[in-house]
């Protein structure tokens, strides 16, 4: 059983990750808190007996949960909205918190070089973004979260064939779409990412 | 041949995945200060939670009431649902019960047995009793 000091390491490793994870593939990031929050309530809640090895997996398939619920719910919702949307005024868009706008990290001093390495990282987010939903989940599983075959075909449900191919396909994706933007590898490398 | 074109092609993509995959890293790394606070925030909850469960404190599911009170916890609109229905059973049974008191007094305070209020002849024999009660009018006066 995993001690409530593993779980704090394991979470504090993985929070931001699955952050981004769940903006990408719900594009909203309030409502990416409020999942990434659900599921790990939802581990130390149900899964407090496991160990601590298991967790990576059990976060991963809970996430993925969450954001399907979030989904089916959305389609409801969409369909009540899009009936009265034509009441709505669309005064009441959040105010902008200077605060979401400041870099935590980011030990660069050359303004110019921040803006660049700012805006190929955004063409890359919105490349992850548009790929289809399988695909981007098979890359993030297989390449971000560093899962092997057989674990992203476990956590998505599919073979390890599936996986592989939705692997291969979400990278020949992203690879076109950014030499259309004029970002190759190399260009990628710049950003002092090294392979 | 094709084999090491194929395997050089999988290599190549697995070196440009884990390359993105850095680039993903290092934007997850750049989230803001506000971001940063919620989910600690929220990792700070689940592992009190966590804290609650392996202590047993609350709703641990070991003893029966824990158990209980767990399923209670998951079950949320069933339970509501069982209260609200007990609530309106216990209004109708307690307003049934009031009307049966109501008419018991009725019936003991009567000057009537309570046999003949049962009896369904009673009332318009009664009703004809009362029309005999009526002094009748003398319409002619036999010598």
């Amino acid at each position: 059983m995993a001690s409530s000091q593993e779980l704090s390491d394991f979470l504090r490793n993985i929070e931001r990750r699955a952050f981004k994870q769940t903006v990408y593939a719900v594009r909203d990031e309030h409502v990416a808190l409020d999942i990434v929050q659900d599921a790990m309530l939802k581990i130390s809640e149900k899964y407090a007996d496991k160990p601590v090895e298991e967790y990576p997996m059990l976060f991963q398939r809970i996430l993925q949960n969450t954001m399907r619920d979030y989904w089916r719910r959305q389609k409801v919702r969409n369909l009540w909205t899009s009936l009265f949307s034509s009441f709505s005024s669309g005064d009441d868009e959040d105010e902008r918190d200077p605060l979401e706008t400041i870099d935590v990290e980011d030990a660069s001093k050359d303004p110019m070089a921040q803006l660049e390495r700012g805006q190929t990282m955004q063409l890359i987010e919105r490349a992850l973004e548009k790929l289809p939903t399988r695909q981007r989940e098979a890359f993030i599983l297989r390449y971000w979260e560093d899962m092997d075959v057989a674990e992203t075909a476990s956590i998505m449900g599919c073979s390890e064939g599936s996986v592989k191919t939705h692997c291969s396909r979400a990278v020949h994706t992203l690879a076109v779409v950014l030499q259309k933007q004029g970002l190759g590898m190399k260009a990628i490398t710049q950003l002092g990412v090294e392979s | 041949m094709t084999d090491n074109t194929n395997q050089t092609n999988t290599e190549s993509m697995e070196v440009d995945a884990k390359l993105l995959a850095k680039v993903l890293d290092m934007r997850a790394n750049r989230l803001s200060m506000r971001t940063l606070k919620q989910l600690e925030d929220a990792r700070m909850r689940a592992v009190r939670l966590h804290e609650q469960k392996t202590a047993g404190i609350v709703n641990t599911g070991t003893g029966t009431l824990g158990r209980l009170f767990y399923w209670a916890e998951h079950h949320r609109t069933f339970v509501t649902g069982m209260i609200l229905t007990i609530l309106v059973a216990s209004l109708i049974v307690i307003q049934l019960n009031s009307y049966k008191v109501d008419t018991d007094a009725m019936l003991l305070g009567s000057e009537l047995p309570p046999e003949a209020f049962v009896d369904r002849g009673f009332e318009p024999s009664l009703n004809q009793r009362v029309n005999f009660d009526e002094p009748e009018q003398v319409t002619s006066i036999k010598v």
